[in-house]
């Protein structure tokens, strides 16, 4: 019986609304944890698993021997690779297509790429402007690879003792 | 400021000059009035921030300051959309409804000791019969967009806003009786004295009740059921884009600066300086009208950011069972206090 | 023409513009938000009577609380207006009698000498300060304060009578009382047991 009239008394003196009232109240003055994203980044894993690119070796050939792994274990089916024999007797791919709308960003090319050629970069942020634009080729993938060469390669020095 | 307003129109006859007079000062009061309301959009969007740790809109101007103005440009160039069944003139005339009552009562407001643009005799009726107009906006909107969920947005807003116009109501015959005048500038002038004479502390349980259901009478939140997102979309508004959709928007910020205005004059002192020394009386009326209303707009922002939303049932009685309840004994006690008890004096 | 005599006209224009739309509008929702417009105008034209306490009222009342209810009601009804119009013939003649006596009692009325311009001029203008609401409260708490209070008394009766006629026990319904929802507090659903953290097995976990 006292305790439902203290209950009654708290509710009419909107005690527990002013409880909560308290505590916005205080987080008004707190402070804030937002991170202005573009200025500001939180820092990234060297796993992260962004935009694709193809390496080359430090003498500037190309790492893909066009084996074709990554095609096959591509679960979106992103990839569509040609090759054809070169000059020197080499195979390599004469055309190395990833389609950015169907990939799904799993890392399984990385994986099975037994040269270490495609990679997933770290690069998060990158837009399409036209239809089409989706598809990028072996050179747009060589380009990508041959600008960020040293994070990527940074990122995977990093990452190999746990491999 | 009225000579010149004469002087521009010194050769026409006299009804003209009245008019543009009135004119002039109907804009005097609704341009900051609309400037405010664009504002208070931004305030909400910062303080709601600031009290779920982000730091809301930034980017837009100097420290987010020109979101407003972007926000109603981008509305500005949207295409408004009008359903195919819908009934199209009371489509496009719910807006308009709902806003024109939500600028009229600022007719009556008293800014200061002599700013008030009609000081008329049952200035606190005429605003509960204009806020009463309000609902029909919302009604004729539900109702023209032929939409269920719109439907069910203006029945519950419609309900609702009946439900608590009566406990308001009860609430403001509290303020009458002690001012003993219907006249917003008397009411005000009755709380002359410093804060210890303003009304809230004699009518606490009306200035709760009545800021209570100010809150669910302009469909905030946590009485917001009639755009309760989760349930029906977004209530009377679903099928207003654009325009017509900003236009139902400035009518809910105008009604929340009303009620907020409404609230100092009544319970606040209005424009009446907090203490009866000579360095705060010198202050304009206006600064302290415009500080308190702030102060209780910024209720609002903060209701929002702490309490969750109302169940339907629950929202209905609390207005019908309690607040009603609460407010006809206060006035009660009120009349019992001022004529049977040596305390009456309290009371006016 | 004064500027009181041209609100007057426009106003009365309106309302019987709104009146007429009120009953000849197919549609009721319209139909019920024009007689918005026509409680709006009378309003309108009691101000001009320097009736403002009754005209705020009767917005108050009829356009904000009244037509409100009016509208909910006619929104949800779906009107067949093929059926509603079946029997018009056969009930016109008697519609048109009782249409027409009530437009000769009226012209009877009217033409009489009891609502001439000389039994009922004008009424007398008052200052700026003179205060409608004042005088009616005065009146109708002294000289009128029995028939107010018996109306008041009435309409209280009238009130309790509805609510009774449509309060019935509904066993069929699920329902939940919401004050004894809102007045449930966490110790009466939830109850903190304190247990002793049991000591981890030093043998492997699979034996």
């Amino acid at each position: 019986m006292g305790k439902s009239i203290s209950n009654t008394l708290q509710s009419f003196f909107l005690w527990e609304l002013l409880k909560g009232l308290r505590l916005t109240g205080r987080n008004f003055f707190a402070r804030k944890i937002t991170v202005q994203f573009p200025e500001e980044r939180t820092p990234k894993s060297p796993r992260f698993r962004g935009l694709h690119a193809l390496r080359r070796y430090p003498n500037g050939e190309e790492r893909c021997i066009a084996c074709k792994l990554c095609e096959a274990v591509c679960p979106a089916a992103a990839i569509t690779i040609e090759s054809e024999e070169r000059d020197d007797g080499t195979r390599r791919t004469t055309r190395y297509d990833i389609d950015l709308f169907k990939c799904i960003y799993c890392g399984f090319c990385e994986e099975s790429c037994p040269v270490d050629s495609i990679v997933e970069t770290d690069i998060g942020d990158f837009h399409m402007e036209n239809q089409g634009d989706n598809i990028i080729t072996k050179d747009q993938l060589l380009a990508i690879g041959d600008k960020y060469e040293k994070r990527i390669a940074a990122a995977r020095a990093e990452d190999a003792p746990y491999r | 400021m009225e000579y010149w307003v004469y002087s521009i129109f010194s050769g026409s006859p006299d009804w003209i000059r009245y008019v543009a007079l009135n004119v002039f000062k109907i804009g005097l009061i609704l341009t900051p009035l609309l400037l405010a309301v664009a504002y208070l959009t931004f305030a909400e969007r910062k303080v709601i921030g600031y009290m779920q740790m982000r730091v809301g809109p930034n980017r837009v101007g100097p420290r987010g300051w020109l979101q407003p103005i972007a926000d109603a440009l981008k509305l500005l160039l949207k295409e408004a959309i009008i359903p195919t069944n819908a009934n199209r003139f009371l489509f496009l005339v719910a807006p308009v409804l709902t806003i024109t009552p939500a600028l009229a009562v600022w007719a009556v407001v008293p800014f200061s000791e002599t700013m008030v643009l009609a000081n008329i005799d049952a200035s606190l009726l005429y605003v509960l019969a204009l806020t009463s107009m309000g609902v029909y906006g919302v009604i004729i909107a539900g109702w023209a967009s032929n939409s269920k969920y719109a439907f069910l947005g203006a029945m519950r807003s419609a309900a609702q806003i009946v439900a608590y116009e009566i406990a308001m109501g009860f609430a403001l015959v509290g303020v009458l009786m002690a001012a003993g005048s219907l006249n917003l500038q008397e009411i005000v002038i009755a709380q002359e004295g410093g804060f210890h004479q303003w009304y809230v502390w004699p009518l606490l349980p009306l200035f709760l009740v009545y800021f209570i259901s100010g809150v669910a009478e302009t469909n905030r939140s946590p009485f917001d059921v009639a755009e309760g997102e989760s349930e029906i979309v977004a209530g009377f508004h679903v099928e207003y884009s654009g325009m017509t959709f900003a236009v139902f928007f400035m009518a809910e910020y105008a009604n929340m600066i009303l009620i907020a205005a409404l609230a100092s004059t009544l319970f606040l002192g209005g424009w009446q300086a907090p203490l009866d020394i000579d360095a705060l009386e010198a202050i304009p009326g206006l600064v302290w009208f415009l500080l308190k209303t702030c102060f209780m707009a910024f209720f609002f922002l903060w209701f929002r950011a702490t309490f969750p939303r109302y169940r339907y049932d629950q929202i209905m009685r609390l207005g019908w069972k309690v607040f009603i309840p609460v407010t006809l004994v206060w006035i009660g006690v009120i009349g019992f206090a001022t004529f049977f008890t040596p305390i009456g004096h309290w009371f006016h | 023409m004064t500027f009181l005599q041209t609100a007057f006209y426009f106003f009365a224009a309106v309302m019987v513009f709104a009146a007429t739309m009120v009953i000849t509008v197919r549609n009721p929702v319209k139909s019920a938000l024009f007689l918005v417009l026509t409680f709006f105008s009378a309003a309108c034209v009691w101000l001009t009577l320097e009736a403002e306490f009754l005209a705020i009222v009767l917005v108050l009342v009829y356009v904000g609380a009244v037509m409100v209810l009016f509208l909910f009601v006619v929104m949800m009804l779906d009107i067949n207006l093929a059926r509603l119009r079946a029997g018009f013939t056969g009930y016109l003649p008697i519609g048109g009698l009782v249409a027409v006596l009530m437009v000769a009692e009226l012209i009877f009325i009217l033409t009489g000498d009891s609502f001439s311009a000389d039994n009922l001029p004008r009424p007398e203008g008052h200052g700026g300060s003179y205060s409608n609401t004042r005088q009616l409260g005065s009146v109708l708490y002294t000289f009128y304060v029995y028939p107010f209070e018996i109306a008041a008394i009435i309409l209280l009766v009238a009130i309790i009578a509805a609510i009774v006629l449509t309060l019935r026990k509904r066993p069929d319904t699920k329902y939940l009382n919401p004050a004894d929802q809102v007045s449930v507090r966490r110790e009466d659903r939830v109850r903190l047991v304190k247990m002793p953290a049991e000591r981890r097995h030093s043998g492997n976990w699979s034996s």
